[in-house]
């Protein structure tokens, strides 16, 4: 069965060229033919029963029955209607999934998708391109809302030849799709194809053999992911996301280890913060300890040096990575002046705790919006100590303001320039996709006369900044000299994202050419290629402790991957993104990674157990832009396309623990039914008129004035910085 | 069966000299020209994307023709809209293309340049103070973002959670009241009473020593500084100095109201009238412009950077006051006094020195009147101290001036 042949072409209604050639040849006297045939099976029979074969007889008489008119056989088997063979295939299953059990349906609903796909794309192969296209219009429809962007990649698939030349069709054709589901599930499914054989149970038995990679697990083992409860209450079909495991690659939940026999023990990730350098460490307490003496804590605050002690002493020593495998150049004083003033600004802060009491913590944000940009603003950068502001533009040039109105100047302008407060560096001969500031902690001046003054001291400035662009370059500038120091060409294809190690030195790009590469400052040529994406690596972040990266991908692969850069092998990976994945944020406590698509959702994965944490949504369509954390973990903020700046709340939803308050509660009880009447009115309203559908996870929304949100950026104050273009 | 029309392939064969075409071979082109059509547009939408924008320009399509190695089709341009100009084959065939206009080279080259784009600027507000949205004209109203789906609904909405940010369904919000202790009160009216008491010397001094030093006072600020302005044209020496005390108290930070401050300061500066001429003497309230001049410089450089309009405003109001011929000299002497502080020489050079030849007939007019001769001899020193300030490269110039001004002394 594996290797069926090709239907016969005889009963084809494809281009009438194919039909033509293989046609029987009806010869003109097609009518007498009929005639002798009828009559020697009419000669034939007689002589058997004249002779007494009786058996004989009744085996022709049986086998002569399934002939037409014509004497051309009947088609009995579904395999020889030829190209209409899918569509009769694929409605069969489609009754038969909507006629199961409720408790099976979520799970073989997700069956159809694989399965429609590798029918059209057979279809198309065996040389059906009408029946293809019909085949595709008709039951493209159940998956317009999940799979948008793949449907409009295959619709103009017409000849086998464009097979080869379709992204999507090829990761289709050459990897497995990986489904879950239950014992149960699976095994009425193959009973149902078997006894189906006849009326294409077969075909489809094909396609789950050879294009589908199915496991089964038993429900009560799964527990919670496939347990009874959760399936009973997707069967509404609110939640209609694919598993965390499922899709292509698909991957055991948590481990990069695609192998389908590959052990499900996780790789041992080092989560910790990054140790300090020996004579750093020594450098800045030595200075915390002069702050100290010098400005004695007030009331109940701890002194600098306590502060520093609690944050180095606070993990446990195995989790963190080590310093030896990432070497960085030794530190300077600036270094020192950065690391006292993180202590300081930890001790400072206005604590964003997550909900206190059940209720979400207020956040202020602060908007920078941009004019007259005519849309020609990509993307829009804050410096890490609030300086600066920098944006790149379609037209190929960045632009850097300062944030305080301070005139950008260096030694090395001549005496006839105008200082202003912003500057263009033009270098780049595409549109500029990405920017990034070196790390930088905004350090105030030595307070005079008490107050401390906004303005900060010019070595807290970032020194350079890094570029990529459409011409398939990075660039790095100095912010002393505003000019190009060195440019990096390695990728194949737009770079479309760089970002800044949080130690400074390193960086990380990604580009259409689906590799992700690790550069460090002084060498031209790229330390380390993360390859594995199957379509082009959209965004990247990295994990605070700068020892891991993420990397994330759109087109038809939408995972997130997550990548130990001393090793350059992937030691997490992610799925269950619909859409192509538009931004990544690492939560500074490093356990926790969000990553946000184009269709407006937001996912939550945990990082130590490689699992899905939660799904948000509320964002329209069109691409969430830019994610940030709060200092603490505790809030996310996220900023799109649709101008709105979203606040969301972390901590995981226990619903199967709330399920349960509902059903003891006497006074409790009531009101949350009629609450959920109510809301459920609602939620049907709401559905009808638009599909965005606000999770109850948003601690606020904050609508601008037709101002897309192209960042946002919590400080190390918690106070948001959110930048965008009024586009009017 | 394809959406690309297969007589667009016939006329494309017959332009170049191809006649017959099988008919499978059409749809074949046909169904191909769809296939490429619809890669370039994918790669076209990767670049939109990461452009963050929601419309498909043409330079998208040239990129993505770039990528994919093909040469990209030049002369189309995203700034303005692509005009269809629509001529008739015959019946019920409209043809559509590209309308391409005939420019004269003769004229392109001598039409005036076109006007230059505004800069990209940028402008900041409040999106959201402590969870709540200010209602400001940089936010949208409530009318804007009803077509928006803010909060969460349906069964599972946690109203508790989005408490802060207004968005649950409370329609009255209790006004903010400052609410002030019994002793700061009482403090702030010991202190006001103390300040306004001429007689008692030393109760003052107490008072602004407590001012300079206490830590405690911020909640107090808004209060002193809508007192100050009150009482500003009455009592002006020692509620000068309460302003100052307040400057220098190094726990109070008071960035948001030099606005509310600035005004009482420039009224001593540059007002027609202080104190009581009978009283102090007539020159004593030069000493004072004196001593606002350089308070308000003080302010000027502190917190300039932070207040981008500050200087410029101040200088302005300044210059106002200068040129007003109407006004009397102590005003003019205090306006030279704040220019020079608060722009320095380049303000003086641009500011005060094209305008002194139009001064000089009032000078002149003054020096003649006995009565005002005096005056008139501050405003000169001050325009004297602040031409010093141009420094040696215009030593002549000043020379030259001084003499004139040195003249209609004599």
């Amino acid at each position: 069965m594996a290797q069926q042949p090709p239907p016969s072409r005889t009963a084809s209604v494809g281009p009438p060229s194919a039909g033509g050639m293989n046609a029987p040849a009806t010869t003109p006297g097609g009518g007498q033919g009929q005639n002798s045939n009828q009559n020697l099976n009419q000669i034939v029979l007689e002589y058997l029963s004249k002779k007494g074969y009786s058996r004989t007889e009744a085996m022709l008489r049986k086998e002569s029955a399934n002939t037409d008119a014509n004497g051309q056989p009947i088609p009995s088997r579904v395999e020889d209607t030829g190209g209409k063979m899918y569509s009769s295939t694929f409605n069969l299953v489609q009754n038969w999934i909507e006629s199961s059990l409720d408790i099976y349906k979520p799970e073989l609903k997700r069956l159809l998708w694989p399965i429609f796909v590798h029918s059209f794309l057979n279809l198309i192969g065996d040389f059906y391109p009408r029946d293809g296209q019909e085949f595709f219009t008709t039951f493209r429809e159940p998956f317009e809302a999940e799979h948008e962007d793949d449907l409009r990649a295959l619709a103009p698939i017409h000849e086998p030849e464009h097979l080869q030349q379709n992204n999507i069709a090829q990761l289709y054709r050459h990897n497995k799709y990986r489904l879950t589901m239950s014992h149960m599930a699976y095994t009425s499914l193959v009973m149902f194809l078997e006894q189906h054989e006849r009326e294409g149970g077969m075909v489809v038995l094909h396609i789950v053999q050879n294009f589908l990679d199915i496991r089964t697990v038993d429900r009560q083992t799964a527990g919670g992911q496939k347990g009874l409860q959760r399936l009973l209450a997707e069967r509404n079909g609110e939640q209609d996301a694919p598993a965390e495991d499922e899709g292509i690659p698909g991957h055991n939940p948590g481990s990069a280890n695609l192998d389908r026999n590959a052990p499900t023990v996780l790789l041992k990730l080092s989560l910790g913060p990054m140790p300090m350098e020996a004579d750093l460490m020594e450098d800045v307490k030595a200075e915390l300890q002069d702050h100290d003496s010098a400005h004695p804590p007030a009331g109940a605050q701890n002194t600098l040096v306590d502060e520093f002690e609690q944050r180095i002493k606070r993990e446990p020593m195995d989790d963190v990575p080590s310093r030896d495998l990432l070497p960085f150049p030794p530190s300077t004083a600036r270094d020192v002046a950065m690391e006292v003033q993180k202590v300081k600004e930890n001790r400072d802060r206005f604590r964003t705790e997550g909900r206190t009491g059940g209720v979400g913590p207020g956040i202020s944000v602060t908007m920078f919006t941009f004019h007259n940009t005519f849309d020609s603003i990509n993307c829009i950068e804050f410096s890490g100590d609030n300086s600066l502001v920098a944006a790149g533009t379609a037209e190929s040039y960045i632009r850097v303001w300062s944030l305080d109105n301070r005139a950008l100047t260096s030694r090395t302008d001549s005496p006839s320039y105008q200082p202003s407060s912003s500057r263009r560096l033009v270098g780049h001969s595409g549109p500029v996709y990405a920017l990034s500031f070196s790390p930088a902690v905004a350090i105030p001046e030595p307070a005079t006369n008490g107050h401390t003054s906004n303005t900060t001291s010019t070595d807290s400035q970032p020194r350079y900044l890094l570029s990529s662009s459409a011409d398939t370059t990075i660039r790095l500038w100095s912010l002393d000299t505003w000019t190009n120091l060195v440019v990096y060409r390695a990728h194949q294809s737009p770079v479309w994202d760089v970002r800044f190690c949080p130690h400074g030195h390193y960086f990380v790009s990604s580009s259409g050419d689906r590799t992700a590469r690790l550069w460090s400052t002084p060498q031209i040529a790229p330390l380390r290629l993360f390859v594995g994406h199957d379509s082009d690596v959209e965004t990247v972040a990295w994990h605070p402790n700068g020892a891991y990266i993420f990397t994330a991908s759109g087109g038809g692969d939408r995972t997130v991957r997550m990548w130990d850069i001393v090793r350059g092998s992937a030691v997490r990976m992610f799925t269950g993104h619909t859409g192509n994945i538009t931004s990544l944020a690492c939560s500074p406590s490093g356990h926790v990674i969000a990553s946000a698509d184009d269709r407006g959702e937001i996912v939550l994965w945990s990082l130590p157990t490689g699992r899905l944490i939660k799904r948000m949504r509320g964002h329209g369509r069109g691409g969430i832009w830019s994610l940030d954390w709060s200092v603490e973990s505790s809030v996310l903020v996220s900023g799109g396309a649709d101008g709105t700046v979203r606040v969301w709340d972390v901590q995981e939803n226990k619903e199967l623990q709330q399920g349960k308050v509902v059903g003891e509660g006497g006074a409790g009880t009531k009101i949350d039914g009629a609450g959920g009447a109510v809301g459920g009115a609602a939620v049907a309203k709401s559905k009808a008129k638009k599909d965005v559908v606000v999770s109850p996870d948003q601690i606020s929304a904050f609508p601008t004035k037709k101002s897309p949100v192209y960042k946002v950026r919590f400080t190390q104050m918690n106070l948001v910085m959110a930048a965008g273009a009024y586009l009017p | 069966m394809s959406v690309w029309n297969p007589e667009n392939v016939v006329d494309v064969a017959e332009s170049i000299g191809i006649t017959s075409l099988n008919r499978d071979v059409i749809d074949h082109l046909a169904r191909d020209v769809e296939f490429r059509m619809s890669q370039v547009l994918e790669e076209a939408l990767k670049f939109m994307r990461h452009a963050k924008r929601t419309t498909l320009t043409t330079q998208d399509i040239s990129q993505a023709l770039r990528l994919l190695e093909v040469e990209p089709l030049y002369g189309y341009e995203s700034t303005r809209p692509l005009r269809f100009g629509e001529a008739s084959i015959g019946p019920g065939q409209p043809l559509f293309y590209v309308e391409d206009e005939e420019v004269d080279f003769e004229k392109l080259i001598n039409a005036p340049l076109p006007k230059v784009p505004r800069e990209i600027s940028f402008t900041a507000h409040w999106l959201a103070v402590e969870g709540v949205q200010p209602s400001i004209p940089q936010n949208p109203t409530q009318a804007d973002q009803r077509n928006q789906e803010l909060s969460a609904k349906g069964p599972g909405a946690n109203s508790t959670l989005a408490a802060v940010s207004g968005n649950d369904n409370v329609s009255v919000k209790p006004l903010v009241k400052h609410v002030l202790s019994k002793e700061l009160q009482l403090y702030f009216e010991r202190i006001c009473s103390a300040i306004l008491d001429d007689s008692n010397d030393e109760y003052r001094a107490a008072a602004f020593a407590s001012l300079r030093t206490d830590p405690g006072l911020h909640q107090l600020i808004p209060y002193f500084v809508q007192f100050v302005a009150d009482k500003v044209t009455h009592h002006l020496r020692s509620l000068f100095i309460l302003t100052q005390t307040l400057l220098e108290n190094p726990s109070l930070y008071l960035a948001p109201y030099v606005p509310s401050i600035v005004p009482s300061v420039l009224t001593c500066l540059i007002g027609k009238h202080l104190g009581s001429p009978s009283l102090d003497g007539t020159t004593t309230h030069f000493a004072l412009r004196d001593y606002s001049a350089s308070l308000l410089s003080s302010i000027a450089r502190k917190y300039g950077p932070s207040s981008s309009t500050l200087k410029p405003r101040i200088a302005r109001s300044c210059l106002k006051h200068f040129l007003d011929s109407h006004k009397p000299l102590g005003t003019h002497y205090g306006a030279v006094l704040g220019l020079t502080m608060i722009a320095g020489a380049d303000g003086v050079r641009e500011l005060i020195l094209p305008n002194l030849k139009a001064y000089d007939a009032v000078l002149q007019e003054a020096v003649r009147d006995d009565a005002r001769a005096e005056e008139a001899g501050y405003v000169i020193d001050a325009i004297k101290k602040a031409l010093d300030m141009l420094g040696e490269d215009h030593a002549e110039l000043r020379g030259a001036l001084g003499e004139v001004l040195a003249s209609r002394m004599d």
